[in-house]
């Protein structure tokens, strides 16, 4: 959903009641707002569920262990953090086009 | 582009979205708080596991989140398949290499159309999620020519490759604009 906002003589914007109530606002909650190459942004806080779920279904072990290797990982420099997500670029070349398979033919 | 008219039923994750839905993770069990680029992944993955059926990494992204941190990346594996690449997926990304685009984001726009779900026998999908809004505005802006020279190849290529199309291409704030 895409909503359009107008700023007043107060830089104050007013967020329509259907998304109030949609996300379940309330007066004092703290919203985001962002610049992005995109424009503006605006955030809600809290975790998405997907993530929420995940940490939910971790007992205290698994979280004491998650903490332990989320600790290792955010000490790592950007740059050994880019070059582990960077491993085993594909190759466009011909010569690497020996694992491509054909389509099923039904 | 509204919730109506985005309903993928396939969909591509490229590796910097996994990357900071995996970071998300990471920040959350530090309770540190996570980065706009890890907030807008998190988000759209979220929504896209609710209306996508089929969601999608690269063979790389699998190899990748397979040697990382178990209590982080196997749920991200367990929730996606990784595609295998059809005949003619490199051809068609040294292609797009034409168009200036990388190699790296050439071989990912590739997938969308020639990554192959060996278990479903199926080929392409919808949709391709990226945090990178230039590798998706200059798709956009070059789509017709791509879409010309796409249609020229495929019309070479035996009977079967006649099904292939190209994929949309959405950043992850594109994907968040339409929840």
């Amino acid at each position: 959903m895409m909503e359009k906002l107008t700023v007043d003589a107060e830089g104050k914007i007013v967020i329509p009641p259907e998304v109030i109530q949609k996300r379940g606002l309330h007066p004092g909650d703290e919203l985001t707002l962002v610049e992005s190459a995109e424009g503006l942004l605006v955030y809600q806080g809290g975790v998405d569920e997907k993530t929420l779920a995940w940490w939910n279904r971790l007992d205290d072990r698994q979280r004491l262990l998650a903490e332990d290797y989320a600790l290792r990982d955010e000490n790592l420099s950007e740059h050994e953090r880019d070059a582990s997500w960077n491993q085993e670029a594909e190759s466009i070349e011909i010569e690497a086009e020996s694992d491509e398979l054909d389509l099923p033919t039904n | 582009m509204t919730s109506s008219t985005f309903q993928p039923t396939s969909v591509l994750l490229d590796k910097g979205v996994i990357r900071r839905v995996y970071e998300r993770r990471v920040r959350l069990a530090l309770a540190k708080p996570p980065t706009v680029l890890q907030v807008e992944a998190a988000n759209s993955y979220a929504h896209i596991a609710t209306i996508a059926n089929r969601l999608y990494i690269t063979e790389q992204t699998a190899n990748i989140l397979k040697r990382r941190t178990e209590i982080f990346a196997a749920p991200i594996l367990a929730d996606t398949r990784a595609l295998k690449k059809a005949r003619y997926l490199r051809r068609w990304a040294r292609r797009l290499t034409d168009f200036a685009f990388s190699s790296e984001d050439a071989i990912v726009l590739a997938y969308g159309s020639f990554g192959l779900d060996v278990e479903s026998k199926t080929v392409g999908v919808d949709a391709i999620i990226t945090t990178d809004f230039r590798l998706a505005e200059h798709y956009e802006r070059r789509h017709g020519e791509i879409k010309h020279r796409f249609d020229d190849m495929i019309v070479n290529l035996p009977e079967t490759y006649a099904v292939l199309r190209l994929p949309q291409v959405l950043t992850t704030a594109a994907i968040l604009a339409t929840v």
